[in-house]
């Protein structure tokens, strides 16, 4: 008896351990990020683009960056949501079901889910050198949504099949099409759960930088077209952080603190619009 | 005029290999309330699902023979089932609201069929709702949602919404399962109306409910059908002695009850206590049941 | 009477009718079209992947033995020598430090959310986790360096390093994962173990973990193969030295760094740019190797469950 209350005690002891080192891990990060990058945070990181000298440590901002990725995690989330949503309801029961084809579309996006950024990072330049298009947006925009595509299929797939089935089967008795059906009840009922999925993707969108670091190249400016380089957030940081001087890597903690407000931003919006939402679905 | 409207012939299911329906073979007539009565899981449900091909969202399902609806085979490969389900509304034994308001439940049919004038929207969702017996109650809260309704307030918005898509044949599974005797009344009365423009076929577990509202039943028994007829002859005089016990409620041999009714863990309806006790009476000797002392 | 009126009704609006189904036909029929073409896209984007990678690396493939590829630990390019050795044991390295770390803390940490926190404990974890696994991997990078690497800590750019800040990288993966898993485990069965005097962490470790194996095991698979083709972050803190590791101590020089520190620079040197696809090839067969792997394994647990 007295053994057995030990190894309880011992390993709940471990558990809450395990707890507060994610807790701590979370706390750590933002305080590190704080205490280092706010006090080189001003108004100009985020009103100005790079002047002359910026990366020595002269005048400048890093606007070009925070609307490269916006640019960038947008167009990819949207192009990736729109193929996405096909693949998910296509995969619904009534379409190909539990068919074979199904089966090796799941195993692909699983595969697709667990290639590495920077794999599709280096194939998307690899395609982009063949076909000669240079660095650009557009670029960034289609491998971004190459790695946003399992990502967002997989979480819809799953929200799509938590739909009641006798949901579905109440729109049909009135005649509908799959099409109708899909789109006005089991898009509808799982309306929280694609908001949640969309807003991961464009927080993953907005965050990688292994697979633009080749195609969608850097630049002061802030685009004007689809052909035009593009900066982005992490990518700034990254380079900002390589030069040997501490005022401008100081600039680089700073961007990474705004590239975490953009992110926690991004989580607290997910959790208040599916609040929102879910009043009006079916428990 | 009692032209049939849905015939019925050799009509079998099989869920994953077990049969759910044998050999099935009648004919619905045109304008007429059809009782389907049997015991629970003898395959009332599935009959229905057949009728508007909602079976095929079951999985593991096959269907075999034909269902002829104004001449047409709806279980053949050239059947149209979009209009079809359209033409035949289900409503089904559990009601499930449609994830939004109750106005635009009602109104989602209309709209999609094509529907856009919003007077002539109003008057369709008022209409139905007067029809379910739902419109004094809701009339203020068309924009609620549906879901925050009660389970008896959903079951007949569920009527309401198959209504509005102005169905010819209507397919009721338990319509008043969930509802109090009122407003079970209420729905009856409806129904005894509506048969002046639809054809009806209802399911349920209440032979008074068939005695009263049918013209023709239709007697399942462990997907069998036993007995099928004008509702006179059938509840009068039945040819088959398994209908006689059930409608009676007396004992018949081979019923093999408590597996059957147990099945899928719901109440058993109130004339198989009576077949079950007449059934230990008579076999006590035979079979030493059990029972209580 | 009433069926001509019926009738009436029926035929008065046949007209729009008639162009409304039609209307509605063509859209369900080029929507499916459509799906279809989106489906068979990304069900063949894996094979256009391996294609393609296939056909850069056949240049450094056809010019280099396999065997010398994988297992060389000389890497100069310039002399047209590209051994991956090294690289390849840094991936191992790091990846395998991260699992290792990742994986009981998780576990314990999710059993402790599902069955042991206040529920105020739990409600405040949930969106911590969501938050933590939605730092992008930059900032993970900039946090090993300052907390780990050559502030707080001062353990240097080495494979412990990367391995830690991978580890906390992947723990909220895994760890909602298996939250969610833990969860699925019917009341009852707990219930049958508390009612024979088992202790809460005896029903913990003997039906709740047993019963959630399967979904541990994806779990995990799913924390390991994000770990493994991490790159922003690891290349940011492991030293990036082309030797193979013989301690935790030493630097490392993983697959991914490789590609992101050298490609886009190399197109003066011969085949450098086949070598790297070819790393980026071998990472995508490991992955594919993973899931193929896992896909089988699950359906020999989920069999002998059922
Ligand atoms: N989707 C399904 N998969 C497998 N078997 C099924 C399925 N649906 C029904 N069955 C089986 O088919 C038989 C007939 O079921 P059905 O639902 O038609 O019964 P019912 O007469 O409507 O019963 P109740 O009065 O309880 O509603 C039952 O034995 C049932 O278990
Ligand atoms: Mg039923």
């Amino acid at each position: 008896m007295h053994r057995r209350r030990v190894e309880e005690a011992i390993f709940k002891g471990l558990m809450i351990a395990s707890i507060t080192i994610v807790a701590g891990s979370l706390l750590s990060i933002v305080a590190i990020l704080a205490w280092k990058g706010l006090p080189a945070l001003n108004i100009a990181m985020v009103t100005q683009t790079p002047k002359g000298g910026y990366y020595l440590g002269k005048e400048g901002g890093i606007l070009n960056a925070i609307v490269g990725s916006l640019y960038l995690a947008t167009g990819a989330t949207v192009l990736a949501f729109i193929i996405s949503l096909m693949v998910a309801l296509f995969l619904q029961r009534e379409y190909i079901g539990k068919t074979r084809f199904a089966g090796l579309v799941r195993l692909s996006l699983d595969i697709l889910w667990g290639i590495p950024s920077i794999v599709y990072g280096a194939f998307g330049f690899a395609i982009m050198l063949y076909m000669g298009i240079r660095a650009s947006l557009l670029g960034g925009i289609i491998v971004l949504t190459l790695l946003e595509i399992p990502i967002l299929t997989r979480a819809l797939d799953e929200v799509v099949r938590m739909i009641p089935k006798d949901l579905k089967e109440a729109s049909y008795a009135l005649g509908t099409t799959r099409l109708e059906t899909s789109f006005k009840v089991v898009a509808r009922q799982a309306l929280p759960g694609i908001i949640t999925a969309v807003l991961l993707a464009f927080g993953r969108g907005i965050g990688d930088a292994a697979s633009i670091l080749f195609t969608a190249g850097y630049t002061d400016r802030i685009p004007t077209s689809l052909f035009d380089p593009v900066a982005s957030l992490p990518l700034a940081i990254f380079f900002q952080l390589g030069t040997p001087f501490p005022e401008v890597q100081a600039r680089a903690y700073a961007s990474a603190v705004i590239l975490l407000v953009i992110i926690l931003s991004i989580s607290i919006v997910s959790r208040l619009l599916t609040k929102r939402l879910a009043r009006n679905t079916v428990k | 005029m009692n032209s049939a409207c849905i015939d019925i012939r050799n009509l079998n299911v099989f869920y994953d290999g077990h049969t759910a329906l044998k050999n099935i073979s009648l004919s619905i007539p045109h304008r007429q309330i059809t009782a389907i009565i049997g015991p629970s899981g003898c395959g009332k449900t599935t009959l229905l699902r057949s009728i508007n091909r909602l079976i095929d969202f079951s999985d593991g399902v096959k269907v075999s023979g034909e269902i002829l609806v104004d001449g047409q085979n709806i279980l053949g490969p050239k059947a149209d089932v979009t209009s079809l389900r359209k033409k035949i509304g289900l409503i089904s034994q559990k009601p499930s609201p449609l994830p939004m308001s109750v106005y635009d439940n009602v109104a989602y049919g209309p709209r999609i069929h094509g529907m856009r004038d919003k007077k002539e929207l109003d008057k369709t969702v008022r209409n139905c709702l007067e029809t379910a017996g739902l419109w004094e109650e809701l009339k203020d809260r068309l924009r609620t949602s549906a879901t925050k309704l009660s389970v008896g307030q959903q079951q007949r918005l569920c009527l309401a919404r198959s209504l509005a898509v102005k169905p010819e044949i209507l397919l009721c599974d338990e319509p008043t399962s969930a509802l109090d005797p009122v407003s079970s009344q209420n729905i009856e009365n409806k129904l005894a109306e509506l048969k002046k423009y639809y054809t009806i076929v209802i399911v349920t577990h209440n032979i008074h409910q068939a005695m009263r509202l049918a013209d023709y039943v239709v007697h399942l028994y462990l997907g069998e059908l036993v007995e099928y007829g004008p509702a006179n002859e059938v509840f009068q005089k039945p040819k088959e002695d398994r209908t006689r016990a059930y409608i009676n409620g007396t004992a018949f041999k081979e019923l093999e009850i408590d597996s059957q009714i147990n099945l899928k863990g719901k109440v058993c309806p109130l004339n198989f206590v009576f077949a079950k006790e007449a059934l230990e009476t008579r076999c006590r000797e035979e079979w030493k049941p059990t029972a209580r002392r | 009477m009433t069926v001509d009126q019926g009738n009436n009704i029926i035929t008065l609006n046949t007209v729009s009718k008639k162009t409304i189904v039609s209307r509605r036909r063509l859209a369900e029929l080029v929507s499916t079209r459509l799906m279809l073409a989106a489906t068979a896209f990304v069900g063949a984007l894996v094979l256009i992947i391996a294609i393609g990678l296939f056909l850069k690396a056949r240049p450094i493939l056809e010019a280099n033995s396999l065997g010398e590829l994988l297992f060389s630990s000389t890497w100069r390019p310039s002399r047209g020598e590209f051994g991956f050795f090294p690289f390849i044991m840094g991936t191992l390295w790091v990846t395998i430090l991260a699992g290792l770390i990742a994986m009981p803390i998780s576990i314990l940490g999710a059993l402790y959310l599902a069955e042991y926190a206040p529920k105020r404990i739990s409600a405040l974890m949930k969106p911590a986790i969501d938050l933590l696994a939605g730092i992008p991997p930059v900032v993970y990078g900039i946090w090993g360096l300052l907390a780990l690497a050559i502030g707080g800590i001062n353990i240097g750019f080495n494979v412990l390093t990367g391995g830690i800040v991978l580890a906390i990288m992947v723990i909220p993966v895994i760890m909602s994962v298996s939250e969610e898993v833990f969860r699925m485990v019917p009341q009852e069965i707990k219930e049958a173990s508390l009612a024979i005097g088992a202790t809460k962490w005896e029903t913990a470790k003997n039906v709740v973990i047993r019963n959630s194996l399967p979904g541990l095991a994806a779990a995990t698979i799913l924390g390991f193969s994000r770990a493994f083709g991490e790159t922003m972050a690891v290349l940011m803190v492991v030293g990036n030295i082309a030797r193979v590791p013989s301690s935790v101590l030493d630097p490392a020089y993983p697959l991914t760094a490789l590609i992101a520190n050298n490609y886009g620079e190399m197109m003066s040197i011969p085949l450098y740019d086949s070598a790297l696809l070819l790393a980026a090839l071998i990472l995508f067969l490991a992955v594919v190797f993973f899931n193929v792997a896992a896909r089988l394994v699950l359906a020999k647990i989920q069999q002998r469950w059922a």
